[in-house]
């Protein structure tokens, strides 16, 4: 198990590498640099290049980014609070703190609603309560979640003006309703319809007769035997949920105007702030990366027959 | 023959009781002709693959209407434009912002007027821009006729209409202050014709009805229905084309991977889990930005007629594509891989390696027809992903350039204003919807009907 968890450990940090390095690379590719505008003089340009060690060639570049990078020194703004320290933004000014609670109350709510809603249809299958959820979830999963968040925007915020839009104070729990809404929605109707399935599989096992055989009441069984077995391919779906809700948080921290990581990662892109781009780039995928980790081994927990060393297919 | 029968057989019998006994003639013996061979093997007549495939799929009344609704769809997005008499990039003057079937004020009395007189010219097609004629020749080309006439004057907010007036036609022209609420008109100028054109006179072309905005019209007076058709059209096209490119990586990738086996497989593998587990959609933020110069000016640089038809899509599409050929083929690629391990143990693959085929015919032969199904199935899953993946990119203002629309950007356009015309976004955004909607239900439907194994 620790070996595994080493082994895997070591893949994550080559993994990572290799997502820097492609966003590294990547970003020096675009013709154009962010000190151009429409003053500057090649000079000021190249000052600025000098500065900030722009001028260097790429591979020292990289190097430096990494080296600063273990001692935690994710170097300074460039554009867009220019000269401000990165760690300072992302983590001082509260937008990775933000990012992170809407992403976790985002995912709970897809778990804590999604894989019960599953349950209730599984076990009523073929009922008016089962057809009704699979319309809901089968049209739940093709709505995108900027449509979703647009149209919660309008209805809730400015037509019915029961929820605040999120540029007011961040403190009160209204704020991230719709955002939170719009982040899982999708997945509450994925991670149901998944577990609906998974569910009626397990129901039909043997051992689910056998225990009905003995008397086990209905409740127990759903809870002990049935969904313990259907949580295994519902859990090996968490890790994309994770990654997807943290790509769906540029959308909706866009949408909401949440001051968070999301909308701060896009508009570092278009703005060309590269030490922006490489930390925001770090530390979202080392947390997509970390949580598909977490999820393995989870997935080993809940179901000890998978043998961790192996990973065939 | 009788006689023949007659001598073996251990009875002496009469071959003309045995013919009234049992119903047998002389022709009773001889060899069976082919219909009668067929009639008597008992077995239904051989059904293909697919054709099994597609009664399965018939019996699924979800996925026959998800067809149905999607073929709709592209006609929609392919056709539709057609009957429109309008241009995605089209901006009519004086008819910005028009809620779902308004007209503007000209639209309005071009409608009155129509059944008032027989045809009316104007510069352009489009009713909005009748606004002004500069001074010069112009002429009209109708069955056959030439009427050719000069403007000494520039004319502004004018009509010109083939008018019957007695017995004779006439052309007049007429202000469109001239026309009365109901339509009607009083004041008017006839213009003066010959039949041979000036050399160098524009031509007027006859204003057809005016079409309905169905949907309204944008900020910049653009037909929003006409739009969403071709919103609609790029993203069934990037769905379709992303998805094949998937389709060619993944299976060839997945293929080879499963057929070598051994350290080549557990590299390739390892290749796959990396891909994996990088989040795409970071990358595939930086690479629309990235990509998006480079492609433009490779565009202006080429000359072949490939490059031009990438350069008609834009860059932004195009990025897309190539996103889609770096990260997204790896679960297809997996699933190839997990279906070639099963059937190369098949003893059919076993024989053609025997035969002496080389690896790329058996897979090109053996085990890519095998997982067809699997193929089909992924494939069409893939459309909507790519599809949301377009919309996604478009909406964050990444993914196609204007004029150009897309369902995405079509929505993301209408954020900007969306508390004063929300249904600028609604219909994009349902349009969206059902399509995605739809390829999901029929996808279901295929995952049933082609892998019966998998049905619940």
């Amino acid at each position: 198990m620790l070996w595994y968890i080493l082994k895997r450990l070591l893949a994550s940090v080559g993994t990572l590498l290799v997502v820097l390095a492609i966003t590294f690379f990547l970003m020096n590719a675009v013709p154009g640099s962010p000190f151009i505008t429409e003053k500057s003089t090649p000079e000021q340009i190249a000052a600025a290049n000098a500065k900030y060690g722009l001028d260097k060639p790429l591979i020292v570049q990289f190097k430096n980014y990494l080296v600063s990078y273990c001692h935690g020194d994710f170097g300074v703004s460039l554009k867009m609070q220019e000269g401000t320290p990165v760690t300072d933004i992302l983590f001082h000014q509260g937008k990775f703190q933000l990012s992170i609670k809407l992403g976790l109350i985002a995912l709970l709510v897809a778990v804590i609603i999604g894989i019960p809603l599953g349950c209730i249809a599984a076990y009523n299958r073929g009922t008016w309560l089962d057809g009704f959820l699979r319309v809901v979830t089968t049209i739940g999963v093709a709505i995108p979640g900027f449509v979703l968040a647009t149209l919660l925007l309008v209805t809730f915020a400015v037509k019915l003006q029961w929820l605040p839009t999120i540029s007011g104070s961040l403190d009160s729990f209204n704020v991230y309703v719709m955002p939170i809404v719009s982040l899982s929605f999708y997945y509450v109707c994925y991670l149901s319809k998944l577990t609906r399935t998974s569910m009626l599989d397990a129901i039909n096992q043997d051992y689910i007769r056998t225990a009905r055989a003995k008397g086990v009441t209905t409740k127990s069984i759903v809870i002990k035997h049935a969904l313990r077995n259907s949580l295994i391919p519902v859990i090996t779906y968490i890790g994309p949920v994770i990654a997807g809700i943290i790509t769906g948080s540029f959308v909706v921290e866009s949408t909401f105007s949440v001051p968070g990581l999301g909308k701060y990662f896009v508009q570092s892109v278009l703005a060309r702030d590269y030490t922006v781009i490489m930390a925001t780039t770090f530390v979202l995928s080392a947390l997509v990366i970390f949580m598909n980790l977490v999820v393995d081994i989870a997935y080993k927990i809940v179901d000890p027959r998978i043998t961790l060393s192996s990973r065939e297919d | 023959m009788k006689e023949t029968f007659a001598k073996i057989s251990p009875f002496q019998v009469d071959p003309k009781e045995l013919e009234e006994a049992f119903g047998l003639d002389d022709n009773s013996f001889d060899a069976a002709n082919d219909i009668e061979k067929e009639s008597m093997v008992e077995m239904h007549k051989s059904v293909s693959y697919w054709a099994d495939a597609w009664r399965r799929f018939k019996s699924n009344h979800v996925s026959m209407v998800a067809l149905g609704v999607f073929i709709i769809c592209m006609l929609f997005a392919f056709a539709g434009p057609k009957f429109v008499p309008y241009n995605y990039a089209d901006q009519l003057r004086n008819a910005q912002k028009l809620g779902p079937m308004e007209y503007s004020k000209q639209e309005q009395q071009v409608k009155l007027i129509e059944g008032k007189c027989k045809a009316f010219y104007a510069t352009a097609l489009r009713p909005g821009s009748i606004t002004a004629l500069e001074k010069g020749d112009y002429v009209i080309k109708k069955g056959g006729k030439t009427y050719a006439f000069t403007l000494d004057k520039v004319a502004e907010n004018v009509i010109i209409m083939y008018k019957p007036v007695g017995i004779e036609e006439e052309l007049v022209i007429v202000r469109m202050k001239d026309i009365a609420k109901d339509g009607s008109f009083s004041e008017y100028e006839t213009i003066q014709y010959t039949d041979t054109a000036a050399k160098g006179a524009e031509q007027l072309k006859l204003v057809k009805n005016v079409f309905p905005h169905l949907f309204g019209t944008d900020s910049q007076g653009r037909d929003s229905m006409v739009r969403t058709m071709f919103g609609a059209r790029v993203s069934i096209i990037i769905g379709i084309i992303a998805a094949l490119i998937v389709l060619l990586i993944g299976s060839i990738y997945g293929s080879i991977s499963g057929l070598a086996g051994g350290p080549v497989d557990f590299v390739m593998m390892r290749i796959v889990e990396l891909i994996y587990s990088i989040p795409e959609v970071l990358v595939v933020l930086l690479l629309q930005v990235v990509l998006k110069d480079p492609l433009q000016a490779w565009f202006d640089s080429s000359k072949s007629a490939f490059v031009k038809g990438l350069s008609d899509l834009g860059a932004g599409i195009v990025s897309i594509f190539i996103t889609f050929a770096l990260l997204y083929w790896v679960t297809m690629a997996r699933i190839v891989r997990g279906q070639v391990l099963q059937l190369k143990k098949q003893e059919y693959v076993t024989a053609a390696n025997a035969l002496g085929a080389s690896n790329g015919r058996i897979i090109k032969r053996h085990l890519l027809p095998n997982c067809v199904g699997q193929l089909v199935i992924t494939t069409c899953l893939q459309i909507p992903s790519a599809i949301f993946l377009e919309s996604f990119l478009s909406f964050l203002g990444m993914g196609v350039s204007a004029p150009m629309a897309s369902l995405g950007s079509l929505c993301s356009d209408a954020l900007q204003t969306i508390s004063l015309f929300p249904y600028r976004l609604i219909f994009p955004a349902i349009i969206l919807t059902v399509i995605v909607l739809s390829l999901n239900l029929v996808g279901d439907g295929l995952r049933d009907s082609l892998d019966p194994r998998l049905k619940k």
